[in-house]
This record gives C-alpha cells, structure tokens and sequence, in this order.
C-alpha cells in the first residue's frame, strides 16, 4: 500500500518541505508571540481591553483557514505574507489568554510583597511577574505551535510555493503514499515541537521542582536552634 | 545594624469612599507616637484598621488626612519607591519570591538598591544566619523547600536586608502552628534585643501583643484607638469596657506573666544549718510572721524546711526530717509561672535561687497578689 520507492526517491524533496515547514510555523509562532505578548501587557494594565482583545482575536480563531488563505489573496497577492498573515491570527487568542493567565497566576502576597519591597511597576513585571508566567506561557506556546504546525499544510492550497509537507497531500490527492507521508510529518513534527517545548519548561522553571524528601529532614533539623533558645 | 527611627502617626484618618464611617478596615483620627528602637503592636478585632494604619506607614494605602513621619520626615513627601525600600516589610503569608533562591529572595531590597553582587551575596550570608538559618545549607534553596517556619524566618531576614529603620509586620506568624509561632516570637524578641529596631506589628491575638510589645496599641472597630500605652498598664488600667472585654477576664493572669520574680521585693528567708542549736531556732521562727525555717548547706543552698513541729525542743538541728524545699524559682522567672508552681506544690511560698543555687529570698502567693491588686 505505501510505495516505500517513491519515498526513497523524493527525500531531498521531502527534507526540503520539513525544512520549510519549519520556517513558516517559527516565523508565525514568534511573530505572533511578539504581537501577543504586547496585547497581554496591554490587558493586564487596563484591564477592560482584556474582553475586548480576547473577542476578537477569538472570532478570528473562528474562521475557516482555507477561506482565510483564499480571502487574503486578492488583497496580499501569493505570497509568504499570505501565508503567515492567518497562521499569525490564529496565534493571538491561545497566546494572548495564556500570558495573561500567567500573570494572574502570580500569587498575590508575591506580589504585595514586591510593592511593598519597593518594586517599580515594570521592575515588578520584569522580574517577578514574567518569570513566574513562564509555565503558562510556555503551555501557550506548546498549544499554539501544534495549532500552527497544522494550519501550515493547509498553506498548500495557495499553490506549490507552500504549504511545507502540506505540499504532498495537495499534489496528488489520490496516491497513499503522498498524502501519509505530508500527514505523518506533520503530526510527527508537531508532537516534537509539543516535547521541546515541554522540555525548555523544565529548564527554565528550576524552582519548580520541589525537592520533597529534603523538606522533612531540614524542618525537623531547624528545630533545634529555636528550641534552645526558648 | 543600629539604626532605628521614630513613627509618629498624627490625626491619621482613613476612609473609603462609599461607606460610612465605621466600616471595615477604616481609620479614625489616629494619633501615635512610636519611639525609636521600640516595638508597637497594633491589637484589636478584624476590621478595626491596624493592618490599614500599618500599610499607611509604606503607603501601600494613601491616608484620606493627616500625616505619618518616620524620623521626622513626612512619608507623603518621600518618593514612595525609596519610602518603601527604607522600611522593612513582612506580611503572613511571607511572599517569597518562589523563582528566587533563598539568598536571592534576603537580597531584593540590597538588588533593587544596586548593591554589587559579592556584597548582596555576604549580606544574605550574615543575615539568614542572624535568624538562624546556616547559610550553607539554606542560600541555595528555593522557597518550596522549606517549612513554614522557614518561610517565615527568610520573610523576616528578607526584611532586613537594607538595614531599615523601621520593620512593619502584618500578623506575621498568624499562618504558622502554635508552637513554631511560639518559637518565632522567642526569636524576634531575641532578634530584637540585637538590632534594636523600630517595629510596628499588627495582631489580632491579644496574648502575642502583650509578650511582643513594649507598647501596645488596642484599636476597635471603626479604626478608632481605644487605649495606648504599656502591655502592663492595658492590662492593669483598661481605659474603657472594650479594652477589658478583648483583654480578656483574665488579665490579672496575663499581668503576672508581664512581671518577673526581680521586680519583687523578696522576702529574706529565715535561714539555719544543721547543728544549729535548736530552742534558738524555734524562738526566731516563733517571732517571724512566716514562722518556718528553711535548712541551707554550708554554700547556702536550701535543703527544705522546717516548722516548728520539725525543730526538736532541744539539742541541735539535723539534716533529716525536713519539708522538701520546692518549688525553687530564679529572678526571670514569670509570676505567673511562680504562681502556677506554688499552687501545684501546694505551699505558700517559693524559694529563688540564684546561678549557684543558693537561697536568695522567698516569694510568697500574698505577695504575688499584692504585686498586681489594683491601686
């Protein structure tokens, strides 16, 4: 059923498709991450705009992505622009709620504490507030790049320019193999983005591992010099 | 670590718009003077704006008038950011920073200041061990890994960092179980003794006001200051019924713990050793209104006592055949742990000792009594 020598024959096409795959999903994840992260800001200081910012990058979430693609056509022309312009869209709601929740998600005694301490406001932004958002703006981050990841092989039906490993299942949709091949890449990619991502968590977030075995034995340690002095 | 300046809170009122005066959390004309290098605890019911006066002080609440100095600056003059970075802040439920180690998390105030990273570093290092904490096991950590007690040392170390004349804390060992509570305030206190600072602390526990301040500050509900002055004198004089009502029934208990057995004029205890000739020591004791001996070795260290029904009519007096001599008491003892041991004893009177063991004086439950019977 899968024609394993047509695929022998087209892994130069196939990496280069990957690879361009790869372009397009980063450039839109970044972009959109950029323009998020300043709406996300932007609510968390006025906190009516959040509604409001979030409706409409929501409807936009809404609308088909092959109409998108096609819509845009008459106005951008066939283009990369084309393309990252939807995939970019349909970034902004799954970012913008995360960076906000992130923020949110900041205990409020860290933050009286900060104000308290002496914090400016951005100082508090820069260094408490962000840093302790990074879980949920990676979770963001790991949401919106299999959404986009996706959304790129349906780039392909703007014509053989695009599309990544998209391009396959456009070219001929009636041969097996072509069409496994752009779908399992696809998903292969995705699910390795997803993993990364998971994994650049961790290594961001060090305090969140908590080493539990080694609280008991410090509480019950300190104990000691408290006591004597009773 | 000597510094420490005066807060004086002058016809300071707090209201919040909407509402009519006596609402929660509000602030009735407070006037206050905290001297330098003292402890103000701020007591009274929830609602009655102590944590309100206290946020004042850092304006993380802007008074509606009035004024707040600290020194003899007026705080609303200051640049609220260097205001807040001067004075030292702890809050119950601590808000370490949980992405910062512990060193990083004492340091903040000495970061935000520009200090050079060896000198913040050293800084944690000489405070977590003010607070004992031993700086290398605990600088590295993170905040989840450590207890609550811990938690709440690192808040207090955090506090100190920059060195601040003043130190607020808002109910800051209100999350903890009693016994560490018990042990934080000891080290406060302690603490306190070392770095003399200015320190305004808000409770709603009427006990730890008493044993943390020099002087207290009962508020009642409508932000109003019911009674100010030393925990003794709210106990003994309470200005009005609501300032005996949140003191409680038992304050003449709660005033003996105030007084320790030093205050006391002791009574010098009618002493003898043995072989001493006996009729000469009954006709001391017949003549004494507490008519007992009490039996010391030759280093004057009690051995028990005797009445008259243990001197022999004559001959001399031997070691054996005495009242065991408890309970023994030394000068730092409370008089409501004296008390407390007399009545578990069951005797009348109690023998201090000094370091050595020997009999100083006695203190009887009479004089316990007359110490704190209302002038």
């Amino acid at each position: 059923m899968i024609d394993w020598a047509w695929i022998g024959d087209h892994l130069g096409a196939i990496g280069g498709r990957l690879l361009q795959h790869i372009e397009l999903a980063a450039i839109a994840l970044a972009v959109g991450f950029a323009i998020s992260f300043g709406l996300a800001i932007y609510s968390v200081r006025v906190r009516r705009a959040y509604p409001i910012v979030t409706g409409i990058a929501g409807v936009l979430f809404t609308i088909p992505s092959l109409a998108l693609f096609s819509a845009l056509v008459p106005v951008t022309g066939i283009n990369t622009l084309t393309v990252e312009i939807p995939l970019v869209l349909y970034t902004l709601v799954i970012y913008v709620r995360n960076i906000v929740s992130g923020i949110d998600s900041v205990p409020a005694e860290v933050v009286e504490a900060a104000d308290g301490m002496g914090y400016t406001q951005w100082d508090r932004l820069r260094r408490v507030e962000l840093p302790l958002a990074v879980p949920l703006m990676i979770a963001g981050l790991r949401l919106a790049s299999v959404s986009t990841i996706g959304l790129v092989t349906i780039s392909g039906v703007l014509g053989q320019a695009f599309g990544g490993l998209g391009f396959f299942i456009f070219e001929r949709p009636t041969f097996a193999t072509e069409i496994l091949v752009g779908a399992v890449g696809s998903i292969t990619l995705a699910l390795t983005a997803d993993l990364g991502f998971a994994a650049l968590q961790r290594r961001l977030t060090p305090w969140n591992r908590r080493e539990v075995g080694d609280e008991i034995a410090t509480s019950g340690r300190s104990a000691a010099p408290g006591l004597t002095g009773m | 670590m000597s510094t420490a300046e005066r807060v004086v809170f002058e016809h300071v009122t707090k209201r919040y718009p909407g509402t009519s005066a006596g609402n929660a959390g509000a602030v009735e004309d407070l006037s206050l003077e905290i001297p330098a290098g003292k402890v103000c605890v701020l007591v009274g019911p929830s609602g009655c704006g102590k944590t309100t006066s206290l946020k004042m002080v850092n304006r993380l609440i802007e008074p509606t008038s009035g004024r707040i100095l600290v020194g003899d600056q007026d705080v609303a003059r200051r640049d609220v950011i260097e205001l807040r970075r001067s004075i030292g802040y702890v809050i119950q439920q601590v808000g370490l920073f949980p992405h910062q180690t512990v060193a990083e998390n004492v340091a903040t105030v000495p970061r935000l200041l520009g200090w050079v990273e060896t000198r913040r570093r050293a800084r944690a290092d000489e405070l977590l061990g003010l607070v004992g904490l031993d700086p290398g096991r605990y600088a590295g950590r993170y905040p989840s890994a450590l207890s609550g007690g811990e938690r709440q040392r690192v808040g207090v170390a955090r506090a100190l960092a920059a060195d601040p004349p003043v130190l607020l804390m808002d109910e800051p060992f209100g999350a903890v179980d009693p016994i560490v509570r018990e042990r934080l305030q000891n080290e406060l206190l302690r603490l306190q003794e070392q770095i003399a600072k200015t320190i305004i602390f808000v409770t709603h526990d009427i006990d730890e006001a008493i044993k943390m301040g020099d002087l207290v500050a009962v508020m009642q509900l409508g932000g109003h200051l019911a009674q100010f002055g030393p925990p003794a004198d709210v106990l003994a004089n309470p200005a009005s019924d609501f300032v005996a009502r949140f003191v409680g029934a038992d304050r003449g208990l709660k005033r003996l713990a105030l007084i320790r057995v030093a205050e006391l004029e002791l009574r010098a205890p009618l002493t003898a050793r043995a072989g001493d000739d006996a009729a000469a020591a009954r006709a001391r004791a017949a003549a004494d209104p507490f008519p007992y001996l009490l039996l010391v070795d030759d280093r004057g260290r009690p051995l028990g006592w005797l009445d008259d029904r243990r001197i022999p009519a004559t001959g001399s007096i031997g070691a054996d055949n005495v009242e065991p001599a408890s309970p023994l008491l030394d000068r730092h003892t409370t008089l409501k742990d004296a008390l407390s041991m007399l009545l578990e004893a069951g005797v009348q009177a109690g023998i201090v000792v000094d370091a050595d063991g020997a009999a100083t004086g006695i203190v009887t439950v009479e004089m316990i009594i007359e110490r704190v019977r209302p002038a």
